[in-house]
């Protein structure tokens, strides 16, 4: 895997060479527009983020001065905050612990040979292709207590008696977005696994089966192993995506009161325009709170898989 | 290679130009003082209705003018957001249009009708609505249409229910509710949406309804005994009497129980114009009628009404394009006409003579000049009513506590003032 990377880099600082180097000023222009769009699009909405935050906003969006840290203080000692939280990480860990495992065993499927295997991979891909807010309005409509057709489905089957309220029942509607995330990750991180699995060499399960290795031994002792990389990836990126995902949750928990459905990232948007606060400058401590919070989480678990020793091994 | 690199970077270079250019278009002042713009940001009300009164109104008012009207149509959803944004970053509309005002003009950002509304345009307003426009003594906060709510009632399932009328006192409701749901086949006697949608309305018409208010004299009664009586009472529907949709306090209005009333699946529900016109053009098949809301406590029936507002923010020489602006809209052809299409009611002592002929309105005409709103004229109206909004489903939900609730929010009101 390392000889051919080598090798491009050599093929460039080659080729480099023989232009000869540009001047300050026409790399500078080069590189304006990609800068200029990295200062509008990710400096400029930091700076305004953090600033915001240390102002003091009236309910119309006007500043009316200074806060200091008031902002900060009122998100850290807000009531709801602690069962926010405690709803973040209930929501990051499942959809991200699930869709690992159902992806490793829906990757090992796709990689297989089998008719209709083209089929199959674009039925996968669909729900990641689809924009998150039209998912969730279907599955709002397939949750509906009175019409949904996940309950019509069960009653049907007498697995249920009752209807079950899957959105406005506080015991399944964690559980009901939480399989709704699930599925729209999926197909990005099970199509990763595929990547990964396709890098892994024939010769080394032909080696493994000469040597006799049961078939859970080949998986545990080689798939695994050389789809770890792959593996942190996934885990790291689904971090993130899920950690920030709002449509789900804004949708799937739109009719119910209260903050005792809601994540961080739902959580802020309802402090600037939804509660009573309706308040721009703590909505801005909560994001800047929400942004040190997922940083520090993915520090955390690149420290404890040992990410450095993992590149270079 | 080197010649395509220079012209790479001429092209580069333009870009940022470009880029530069677009970002500091603002601003639109001619010479003289006046504006050649004005923005105005409407509610979508309708996705086809309101764009296209609008869009004519825009061709008119140029014609006229002379003063482009750089028209935005924003959803419900996100029109609060979005104007939120516009006030933070310091591009005000010239014109908002929202359900709320007065803390815009507690933050000195708008301009009040002594300044901005002709005088025959002034004194045509319905009182009422001056009233609830008026802050701090003066009338910011113009009505652009209004709405009362009613109680509506499935004719068919009354009868199969054998009730010959709809009820008149809240005991009478409770047993009517009764005798519907018993039909079964998932009928529910009450409609109740509590959601975070638009709960302060089905909270103010009952609160209404049973002697109770918001705000008395000038001081808050959230949590009078007539208005705890009334919030337990809606509780009790479905906690106590079982004859509400499942789960009211996470139903929202509009993609909740609405849509049972228009299926047949429910008996009553409180409705206003939009909800009929929708009965009247998609289910033909929903026989129903209007009624008063029935009242607890022997109270004097009331007609609970809504309004929206068109507002102007203070600009420089914003003022003679937005007095034109209101001159124009306040025409009896350009508001009758987009109130009619919206299916509301009129705002204005014209609009109501206009309106007087058309009978399926009498029902709320009679009751306009004398309808009871929410105190919109109070800035802490506007965190009370998102409160409200937020979290009433917890309140009336079993293990919910009406008092507790009602308590705090009289509490959050008084810290306000």
């Amino acid at each position: 895997m390392r000889v051919p990377g080598t090798q491009a880099g050599a093929r460039r600082s080659g080729r480099r060479r023989s232009i000869g180097t540009a001047g300050p000023l026409e790399a500078l222009l080069w590189l304006g527009p990609a800068l200029v769009l990295i200062l509008g699009v990710v400096v400029y909405p930091v700076i305004a983020l953090v600033t915001s935050s240390f102002g003091e906003f009236s309910i119309t969006g006007l500043r009316k001065g200074d806060a200091g840290l008031d902002n900060y203080a009122k998100f850290l000692t807000s009531d709801d905050l602690p069962k926010v939280i405690g709803n973040t990480v209930v929501w990051v860990g499942a959809v991200v612990l699930i869709t690992l495992v159902l992806s490793l065993g829906l990757a090992q499927f796709l990689s297989k040979e089998f008719i209709g295997r083209r089929v199959v991979r674009w039925a996968v891909i669909v729900p990641w292709a689809a924009a998150l807010v039209i998912t969730s309005q279907l599955f709002r409509l397939m949750f509906d207590y009175y019409h949904g057709i996940i309950n019509q489905l069960l009653l049907g089957l007498g697995l249920i008696r009752e209807p079950v309220d899957w959105l406005g029942n506080p015991q399944f509607t964690m559980p009901s977005m939480i399989a709704v995330g699930v599925f729209v990750s999926i197909p990005f991180t099970a199509y990763l696994f595929l990547a990964g699995l396709n890098g892994i060499p024939d010769d080394v399960y032909e080696a493994a089966s000469i040597d006799g290795a049961r078939a859970w031994q080949v998986y545990t002792g080689i798939t695994l192993p050389l789809l770890r990389p792959a593996i942190l990836i996934g885990i790291v990126l689904n971090m993130i995506y899920v950690f920030n995902s709002f449509p789900i949750i804004w949708i799937l928990n739109g009719s119910n009161p209260g903050y005792g459905n809601d994540t961080l990232i739902t959580y802020m948007y309802k402090l600037a325009f939804r509660s009573a606060d309706h308040d721009v400058g703590l909505s801005a401590a909560a994001g800047v709170f929400n942004v040190l919070l997922i940083m520090i989480a993915v520090a955390v678990y690149l420290r404890f898989v040992n990410w450095r020793e993992e590149k270079r091994a | 290679m080197r010649r395509i690199l220079r012209r790479g970077a001429l092209v580069a270079g333009v870009a940022i130009s470009a880029i530069a250019l677009a970002s500091c278009s603002a601003g639109s002042t001619d010479g003289d003082g006046g504006v050649e713009s004005i923005k105005v940001v409407i509610a979508g009300y309708s996705p086809d209705h309101t764009p296209e009164f609008w869009n004519a109104f825009a061709d008119t008012y140029e014609e006229q003018t002379g003063i482009t009207l750089d028209l935005q149509i924003i959803s419900w959803n996100d029109i609060d957001q979005q104007s939120s944004t516009m006030i933070q970053t310091g591009t005000p509309p010239d014109i908002l249009n929202l359900n709320a005002y007065a803390s815009y003009a507690a933050d000195d950002l708008l301009y009040s009708a002594d300044e901005v509304l002709s005088e025959d345009v002034a004194a045509d307003i319905i009182p009422a609505f001056v009233t609830s426009g008026t802050y701090d003594g003066k009338f910011y906060g113009m009505p652009d249409l209004s709405s009362a709510r009613a109680l509506f009632y499935n004719k068919a399932l009354f009868e199969q229910a054998g009730i010959d009328a709809p009820p008149t006192t809240w005991d009478e409701f409770v047993e009517d509710a009764k005798a519907i749901t018993a039909l079964g086949n998932g009928v529910v006697g009450y409609a109740q949406p509590l959601g975070p949608e638009e709960a302060q309305a089905e909270l103010a018409i009952w609160l209404f309804n049973n002697g109770g208010d918001f705000k008395v004299d000038g001081a808050w009664t959230i949590n009078s005994p007539e208005n705890i009586e009334t919030l337990e009472f809606l509780k009790s529907l479905s906690v106590e009497h079982g004859v509400t949709q499942n789960n009211p306090g996470s139903t929202n209005r509009s993609d909740g129980a609405f849509p049972l009333f228009q299926q047949g699946q429910a008996g009553m529900i409180v409705g206003f114009g939009p909800l009929q016109g929708a009965l009247d053009t998609d289910f033909p098949d929903i026989d129903y009628g209007i009624a008063p809301m029935p009242s607890g406590n022997g109270a004097e029936p009331q007609t609970y009404g809504v309004t929206d507002y068109l507002m102007s923010f203070k600009k420089d020489g914003n003022k003679d394009a937005v007095t034109a602006f209101y001159d124009l809209y306040y025409s009896p052809d350009q508001v009758n006409t987009w109130i009619k299409s919206e299916g509301f009611l009129p705002v204005t002592t014209s609009g109501l003579a206009e309106f007087a002929d058309d009978p399926s309105l009498s029902v709320y005409l009679d009751t306009l000049p004398n309808i009871h709103l929410t105190p919109t004229d109070d800035p802490e109206w506007d965190k009370v009513k998102l409160t409200i909004q937020q979290n009433i489903g917890l309140a009336v939900a079993p293990d919910g506590d009406p008092k507790a609730f009602l308590d705090d929010l009289q509490a959050q009101a008084e810290a306000g003032e």
